[in-house]
């Protein structure tokens, strides 16, 4: 009984952090309407730029280094928007779709470059968890479940409750209607950028808190992070969210049954599945 | 001579790789970004059996028909889904499978990898020296080549770029393009396995980390860089980027440089690989007919 209840915190923690990716991810699919296989590596270069920022020579407190390390994070999904994706906005599917994934390639190897492919932390020293009911809980964990709560929240005034979030839903539904009527839809775009990053970043951060980093923590949970969007239906701010948490929840109790080898494979068996029930909500939720 | 050898050995299996890739994404219009699924099944799948003494010949029947059998299984939920989602789910099954050959270690022998794989024997020749591999390499591109031609050539081909060109219409003439999709997938996967079957015998050695996306990305590099959608574009595509790659390996460096050249080496094809989408997607050679301008419109 213990035991099934850590797996379902497990499982709601990482459905936390899924949940910040795929909602970066869908926000700019919804804007953009392309798939950025790049959205990985600003989760990897989230944690790899707060890992930069802890480490000697700079070696900031954790408190005083996320901030910037947000920054950076922004600033690489900015420049990512500048210099490959703004030149392809015209151009079609295909073409940008193999930019974000040769993207992604450089991301990620640039990671490889730098710190090497070995498994890293942050050189907390392990604590022991706090104790309730059994089942256990460290304060990264309290951490991350409070940071995506303050998230959610954030992005919800934002959306219904701002004017630019209002912008941000009309550039989603068509850019040139929502051009027609005035709104300055490259500063709604850059704005995208900068939310779908910060997202990516402060999960990638919370991930490796909890975890490790490696560069190619970035991959595996674009995959995940696509999954929820498809269980939440793509473009759906909300659905995203709800994903995200199905999709921890599965993965932690499946492991129950199924060879922990094979946590990573049971996002896509849930993808696959949701591709054999219902195709059509799939194909056409945003036409 | 040996070396040249072995480059001319190395650019016909990924010849026969590219090719297949390019009759998904450049005819068909299938953004395949997991394709090295289909290579690592071919070459784990005739591995495992000449290991346990089944002959060659029909070993590479049998992996043929488990790459071309996976590409079937995977086609049918996938291929439901337009351009983009298709190419993240072909993505996830490229790690899916890699997954598996990790952790099936009774199989597979996981991350030890299969050691030993003998070298290929056909109707009682054996290829076992650099020249004799070179000669079935060849003989085992060329068919592909000609086999790709006459089927991109027949109204099969026909009908697989008018679904890359317009889906609805091709519909609305009667064609069932799912179905056209799946056969294209299929075959595409059975040339990716002959690739890689060829590739496992070569090396004599294969293990999980082969297969990651780094093998995806360069031949999909290889049929951008060349030009998709046209016969020979993945062969100059092969030649150029595979001699790039295993010239690099024969660099004489300082031992403490080698860590940072494979990362290297992978950030200059992702590099080029946007560098190409911006200035020219649609690579060294065109495809006959298209202008500068006009690109493909597939799955919208």
């Amino acid at each position: 009984m213990e035991y099934l209840l850590q797996s379902i915190l497990n499982g709601i923690l990482a459905g936390c952090i899924y949940a910040l990716f795929a909602m970066g991810l869908t926000l700019i699919y919804g804007v953009l309407n392309f798939v950025n296989f790049a959205h990985g590596e600003l989760i990897m270069w989230g944690a790899y730029f707060l890992y930069l920022l802890m480490e000697k020579p700079i070696g900031l407190p954790l408190f005083l280094a996320f901030i910037p390390a947000l920054l950076f994070t922004t600033i690489l999904g900015l420049g990512t928007d500048h210099f490959i994706f703004r030149p392809l906005r015209q151009a079609n599917r295909l073409t940008l779709l193999i930019a974000s994934l040769g993207l992604s390639f450089l991301l990620r190897n640039g990671a490889q470059f730098f710190w090497g492919a070995e498994i890293r932390t942050y050189g907390f020293e392990i604590r022991r968890g706090m104790r309730f009911w059994g089942v256990s809980i460290t304060s990264n964990q309290v951490a991350i479940i409070i940071v995506s709560v303050v998230c959610v929240a954030l992005l919800y005034l934002l959306f219904y409750k701002s004017r630019l979030g209002k912008s941000m839903r009309a550039v989603s539904d068509s850019l040139e209607l929502s051009r027609v009527v005035g709104i300055n839809s490259k500063k709604t775009i850059r704005f995208t950028w900068v939310i779908a990053s910060i997202l990516a970043g402060l999960g990638g951060i919370l991930l490796a808190l909890d975890t490790n980093l490696q560069p190619g923590m970035g991959l595996i949970n674009l995959v995940k992070a696509f999954a929820a969007t498809l269980l939440g239906g793509v473009g759906n701010l909300w659905g995203a969210l709800l994903g995200g948490m199905v999709i921890g929840l599965v993965e932690n109790l499946g492991v129950l049954v199924i060879s922990p080898g094979y946590k990573d494979a049971i996002a896509f068996g849930i993808m696959i599945l949701m591709l054999l029930l219902r195709p059509m909500v799939l194909l056409g939720s945003k036409e | 001579m040996d070396l040249f050898l072995h480059l001319c050995i190395m650019i016909l299996i990924y010849i026969i790789f590219a090719l297949s890739l390019n009759l998904e994404l450049g005819y068909t219009g299938l953004f395949n970004f997991g394709h090295v699924a289909f290579f690592g099944m071919g070459a784990y799948a005739s591995a495992l059996f000449t290991l346990h003494h089944v002959p060659f010949e029909l070993a590479l029947l049998i992996s043929l028909a488990i790459a071309g059998g996976g590409g079937f299984l995977l086609s049918l939920p996938s291929l439901r889904l337009r351009g983009d989602y298709f190419g993240i789910a072909t993505l996830g099954f490229g790690e899916i499978i890699r997954i598996i050959f990790q952790n099936e270690v009774w199989l597979t022998k996981g991350p030890m990898g299969l050691p030993g794989i003998s070298k290929p024997t056909l109707f009682s020749y054996r290829f076992t020296t650099l020249p004799q591999y070179f000669i079935l390499a060849l003989v085992f591109s060329i068919l592909s080549f000609f086999i790709l031609r006459m089927v991109i050539r027949s109204p099969f081909g026909r009908v697989l770029r008018a679904i890359r060109e317009d889906e609805i219409a091709t519909e609305a003439l009667g064609k069932n393009v799912f179905r056209f999709r799946v056969k294209s997938f299929v075959t595409g996967s059975i040339l990716a396995g002959l690739a890689g079957a060829l590739w496992g015998h070569y090396t004599t050695f294969i293990s999980p980390s082969d297969f990651t996306l780094s093998e995806t990305i360069l031949v999909l590099l290889i049929v951008v860089l060349g030009g998709k959608g046209t016969e020979w574009g993945p062969v100059l595509g092969a030649i150029l980027l595979i001699f790039f790659q295993e010239s690099l390996r024969f660099l004489r460096l300082p031992a403490e440089y080698t860590r940072y050249l494979a990362p290297l080496q992978q950030m200059i094809f992702g590099t080029l690989l946007i560098l190409l989408m911006i200035f020219r997607p649609e690579g060294i050679l065109r495809e006959k007919g298209k202008t500068k301008n006009v690109g493909i419109e597939t799955g919208q």
